[in-house]
C-alpha cells in the first residue's frame, strides 16, 4: 500500500517534470528564462514573426474640386466677391445674397444660394450713407449626424475628418429645400454645417436676428460681448438666459432678438412673457465695434458644446459699408468691411471648439427626446468631461487644409480674427511668423502697448484679433512656405488622441499653392490621413516612412498561435492522463 | 450641386405664372422689399415655396386626367401631442387619393418655423429627383399641384427640415389603395430601428436575468418530469 503511494508520487513528479518540458520559455517568469539558457544552453535563433500586410483603403482625394468656378475673384449682384484660392471655396452666390439681403437678389441667385427668400432681409439707407441701416438674420437650429429611425445611418451626415461624425446641433442660416445635398444622399446641405455661421452687422446698424427653433429642444441665442438691451422694446428678454431673463424659444417658435438704439429707449423691464405662439425677435444696435460671441443659454455646459455657438463680427461704421452679413463655415472673408480693407488685405474668421463625443454622440443613441433629455441633462456629467475632437472652423485635420487655410501673399498684412470657444482655451502658434495682438474680447488694444508673440493664449469665450505681417523681416514672417498654424496643446493637435488632426491648419503663401488650392507639400505622403482607417488606430502612423515595414506590426496571428494552441495541448493531454491514471488505480484499490 | 439640380429643373419644367402674394413678413425692418419671386416651375416668395409643380403634364401611364382632389394638410408641433415622444407632426399621416388624379395640396403652418409637405418617388421624367414638395416659411400656407401616376403605389410624404421626419413628420399618401404601408408613420406603422427603452437602469436589467435563471429553471425540472 505504502510503495504505491510513493509510486503515485513519483508518477506525479515525472509527469509533472515532462509536461514543464512544453510549457513555452517566454511564458516563465524573466528570472528562470535567464536561468533556462544556463541549464539547458542557448536556444537556437528562431526568427521573428514578419511585418503584418495591412490593407490600406483608398484614400479619398485631398480635394474633391467639386466647384473650381467659385474660386475666381467675381462680380454677382454688383457685390465684388474676392478670389478665394481655398479647395472648397464659399459659394459665391450665398455670398452675394448675404451681402445685398435675400429680398434684393435675383431669383436666379437666390435659387443658386439655396436661402430661403426671408432669410437675410435689407432695410433702409435711413442715413444715407450709401448702405442699409437695418437687417433682419433668421436662424434655424439644425441637428447634424443625428438618428433616424428609418435607417441606421446618421443623417444628416456632416464628417469633421475621414470617417469621423460626432452628434453636432449649429445655428444655421434659413435654406430652403432639403436638409441633404438631394434626394439621394444622406449628405447634409453645404450651408448645414459646423459651425454656426459668423455674423456680421455695422455698427449703430438696427439688427434683429430671428431664431426660428427648428429643433425638438428648448433654445435661447446669448449675444456675449455685443451691445445689446437686457429687454426687447416689446417686452420679453434680450439676453438669453432662461433662469434670468426669457423663457426658452420652444420647438415651433421663433423669437427675434434686437440690437437697437431705438430698442434701449423704449425698453422695458420685466421678464418677457411672451403669448405661446407670437413671434418674437432680439434686436441689436451694436455701438461698439470688435469680434465677439454668440450662443445658445439653455443648458450652456451641453447645448454649446454641441455646436450652438458661433463668431459675432460688428464692423465699424463706413460709407458705403455692405457687409458679409453671414460667413458659412467661418474661413475667408470674401468681401471685407470697408474698414478692413483701409488696414489689411485679407480676412480671415478662425473658430476653434472642442468636442467630447461621450456628449456629442447621444443623440446617435435615441429617437425620443424625452430619453435624451436624461442622457444628456440628468446622466451625462461635465464635471468629468475630457475633449477628444478639436475643431478648426468646423473641421478637423487634413480637412481644415481644404477650407481653412490662411492664404497669403508676401508683403500682406492679414486681419484674423480668432474666437476659442471649447472648453479647453487654445495656445495658438503659427510657424514662422509671430503676430501682432492688435484686439482682445472686441476692444483695441492699447497701439503702444501692442505685442507682437508667436504663442497666443485664448482663455475660454475670448477672441483675439491678430495683425499676420508676411514681411520677410526675420521678425514678423521668415518667407514663403506651408507654415502650420496649430493649437500648441498637444492633445488639440489629435483627432481622439491619433496625430495629426485636431485644429491644424496652416499658413500658406500663393506660390505654395496649386491649382486646386491644395498646399504643395514636400514631406510624408497624406494619404494615409484620408482614410477613416487610420483614424480607428488600424494603420501603423510611420508605415509611408519606410516601405521596408521597419515600423509595421508583428504578425503574431499564424505561426505564433499555433505553437501556443500545440502547447497548450500538449499540457493538457500529460496532466488529463494523470488523471486518468489516478482514477485507474484508484478503481483498482 | 443643389443649385445645378434646381437650374436642371427650370428647364425640364413648364413655366408657371402664378398670381402674385403679398407676403405677410412681421419682423422685417419697415420698408424693406417684399418682393415676389417666380420661376420656372416653381414659386418662391416670402411665405414659401412651391417646387416642381405639375398641372397639366399627362403621367405616362394615364390616358386622361381622371379628376380632381384637393388635401388641406395642417402641420405643427401641436398635433405631436398625440405621439409620445414626437415633437412634430401632421394633422393626418396618411391620404388616399385615385389614380391619374389632379392633386391640390394646401400645407397650412401652424408653426413660427418651416415646414414642408415633400412628396418621393413621382415620375422622373416630370418631377426632378421624383419630388414635389410644397414649403411654408412660418405661419401661413401655400398651395401646389400634381398629378398622380396610374399604378397603385405608396408615396412617402415628409418635412426634410432636418430631424422634422425622425421627430413625428412622416406620412405616405396612396395611390389607387397604394402598395402597403411605410415603416416609422406615426399612428400607423412601427419604427424600423424601434426604442428599446431599455437599459436605463440597472434593477432592469436585473430583474430581466432573473426571470430568464427562472423560466430556464423551470424548462429544466418541466423536461426532467417529462423524460
Amino acid at each position: 500500500m505504502f510503495s504505491l503511494h510513493i509510486l503515485k508520487i513519483f508518477l506525479f513528479v515525472v509527469l509533472l517534470a515532462a509536461t514543464a518540458l512544453f510549457v513555452p520559455r517566454t511564458w516563465l517568469p524573466l528570472s528562470l528564462q535567464s536561468r533556462y539558457a544556463a541549464w539547458f544552453g542557448e536556444p537556437s535563433y528562431e526568427p521573428p514573426p514578419g511585418s503584418q500586410k495591412v490593407a490600406i483603403q483608398q484614400a479619398e482625394p485631398f480635394c474633391p474640386d467639386l466647384h473650381p468656378e467659385w474660386r475666381k475673384k467675381q462680380e454677382i449682384e454688383g457685390v465684388s466677391i474676392d478670389e478665394s484660392l481655398a479647395c472648397t471655396p464659399d459659394n459665391p452666390w450665398a455670398i452675394a445674397a448675404f451681402v445685398k439681403g435675400t429680398n434684393n437678389v435675383s431669383m436666379d441667385t437666390l435659387m443658386k444660394s439655396g436661402l430661403a427668400a426671408d432669410a437675410v432681409i435689407m432695410g433702409e439707407d435711413k442715413d444715407g450713407d450709401g448702405d442699409p441701416d437695418a437687417v433682419t438674420i433668421k436662424l434655424e437650429v439644425v441637428e447634424l449626424n443625428g438618428r433616424s429611425p428609418d435607417i441606421p445611418e446618421v443623417i444628416p451626415a456632416f464628417f469633421i475628418a475621414p470617417g469621423i461624425q460626432p452628434g453636432l446641433w449649429v445655428f444655421a442660416p434659413k435654406i430652403a429645400g432639403m436638409a441633404t445635398k438631394n434626394a439621394d444622399t444622406v449628405e447634409a446641405n453645404e450651408m448645414l454645417r459646423a459651425p454656426s455661421p459668423v455674423i456680421r452687422v455695422e455698427q449703430g446698424d438696427t439688427v434683429q436676428v430671428v431664431l426660428e427653433n427648428t429643433h425638438y429642444f428648448p433654445h435661447t441665442i446669448h449675444f456675449h460681448g455685443v451691445d445689446h438691451p437686457y429687454s426687447h422694446h416689446e417686452g420679453h428678454g434680450n439676453d438669453g438666459v432662461p433662469e434670468a431673463n426669457e423663457l426658452p424659444v420652444m420647438p415651433g417658435e421663433s423669437r427675434a432678438y434686437e440690437f437697437s438704439q431705438l430698442a434701449q429707449a423704449a425698453m422695458h423691464t420685466g421678464h418677457g412673457e411672451v403669448d405661446p405662439g407670437k413671434r418674437r425677435v432680439f434686436t441689436l444696435a451694436p455701438r461698439h465695434p470688435g469680434t465677439m460671441f454668440y450662443h445658445c443659454h439653455v443648458q450652456p455646459q451641453h447645448h454649446i458644446h454641441m455646436g450652438l455657438q458661433g463668431m459675432f463680427v460688428v464692423e465699424e461704421n463706413r460709407p458705403n459699408n455692405w457687409v458679409q452679413t453671414l460667413n458659412i463655415g467661418a474661413g475667408h472673408v470674401r468681401h471685407p468691411s470697408v474698414a478692413v480693407r483701409e488696414k489689411y488685405v485679407r480676412e480671415y474668421d478662425l473658430h476653434f471648439q472642442d468636442i467630447d463625443s461621450q456628449l456629442n454622440d447621444l443623440i446617435k443613441s435615441t429617437n425620443d427626446p424625452r430619453v435624451l433629455e436624461k442622457r444628456m441633462n440628468r446622466q451625462y456629467n461635465i464635471t468629468k468631461r475630457s475633449a477628444n475632437y478639436f475643431l478648426l472652423n468646423g473641421h478637423s485635420f487634413p480637412y481644415t487644409f481644404r477650407d481653412s487655410l490662411v492664404v497669403v501673399e508676401p508683403n500682406e498684412k492679414v486681419k484674423l480674427r480668432v474666437l476659442a470657444s471649447g472648453e479647453d482655451g487654445v495656445s495658438l502658434h503659427p510657424h514662422g511668423h509671430k503676430v501682432k495682438i492688435t484686439h482682445y474680447d472686441g476692444v483695441e488694444h492699447n497701439p503702444q502697448a501692442q505685442i507682437t508673440r508667436d504663442v497666443i493664449w485664448l482663455s475660454m469665450a475670448q477672441r483675439v484679433d491678430l495683425e499676420l505681417n508676411t514681411t520677410n523681416d526675420g521678425l514678423h514672417g521668415t518667407g514663403e512656405g506651408v507654415w502650420f498654424l496649430h493649437d500648441h496643446k498637444e492633445r488639440a493637435f489629435t483627432t481622439d488622441g491619433m496625430h495629426p488632426g485636431g485644429s491644424a491648419s496652416a499658413i500658406v503663401y500663393r506660390s505654395y499653392l496649386d491649382h486646386q488650392g491644395w498646399p504643395k507639400l514636400q514631406g510624408v505622403d497624406w494619404s494615409l490621413f484620408f482614410t477613416p482607417q487610420y483614424y480607428r488606430r488600424e494603420i501603423p502612423v510611420w508605415t509611408t516612412y519606410d516601405p521596408t515595414g521597419m515600423f509595421g506590426e508583428p504578425d503574431t496571428t499564424t505561426l505564433r498561435l499555433g505553437r501556443f494552441v500545440l502547447s497548450g495541448f500538449l499540457i493538457g493531454a500529460f496532466l488529463g492522463g494523470f488523471v486518468v491514471f489516478q482514477l485507474l488505480l484508484r478503481k483498482r484499490g | 450641386m443643389r443649385w445645378v439640380v434646381l437650374f436642371v429643373c427650370f428647364l425640364l419644367m413648364p413655366v408657371r405664372i402664378s398670381t402674385a402674394q403679398r407676403a405677410t413678413e412681421d419682423v422685417a425692418p419697415a420698408g424693406s422689399g417684399h418682393e415676389h419671386h417666380e420661376h420656372h416651375g416653381m414659386q418662391m416668395d416670402m411665405d414659401g415655396m412651391v417646387m416642381n409643380e405639375n398641372y397639366d403634364q399627362l403621367p405616362r401611364d394615364c390616358d386622361k386626367i381622371a379628376g380632381e382632389q384637393t388635401i388641406t394638410v395642417r402641420a405643427g408641433r401641436k398635433y405631436a401631442q398625440q405621439f409620445n415622444g414626437a415633437i412634430f407632426a401632421y394633422d393626418q399621416h396618411e391620404w388616399d387619393v385615385a389614380p391619374c388624379t389632379k392633386v391640390t395640396v394646401t400645407l397650412e403652418n401652424e408653426d413660427m418655423v418651416r415646414h414642408q409637405w415633400m412628396l418621393h418617388g413621382l415620375p422622373r421624367y416630370l418631377h426632378p429627383e421624383g419630388m414635389f414638395h410644397v414649403e411654408v416659411n412660418g405661419r401661413g400656407s401655400k398651395t401646389g399641384t400634381f398629378i398622380t401616376p396610374g399604378a397603385k403605389k405608396t408615396y412617402l410624404v415628409h418635412c426634410d427640415v432636418a430631424q422634422h421626419m425622425e421627430k413625428g413628420m412622416k406620412a405616405q399618401l396612396k395611390v389607387g389603395g397604394g402598395s402597403g404601408n411605410l415603416p416609422s408613420i406615426p399612428g400607423i406603422t412601427a419604427a424600423r430601428y424601434p426604442e428599446t427603452y431599455a437599459g436605463a437602469t440597472g434593477g432592469w436589467k436585473a430583474s430581466v436575468l432573473l426571470v430568464l435563471v427562472l423560466g430556464l429553471g423551470l424548462a429544466v425540472r418541466g423536461l426532467r418530469r417529462w423524460g
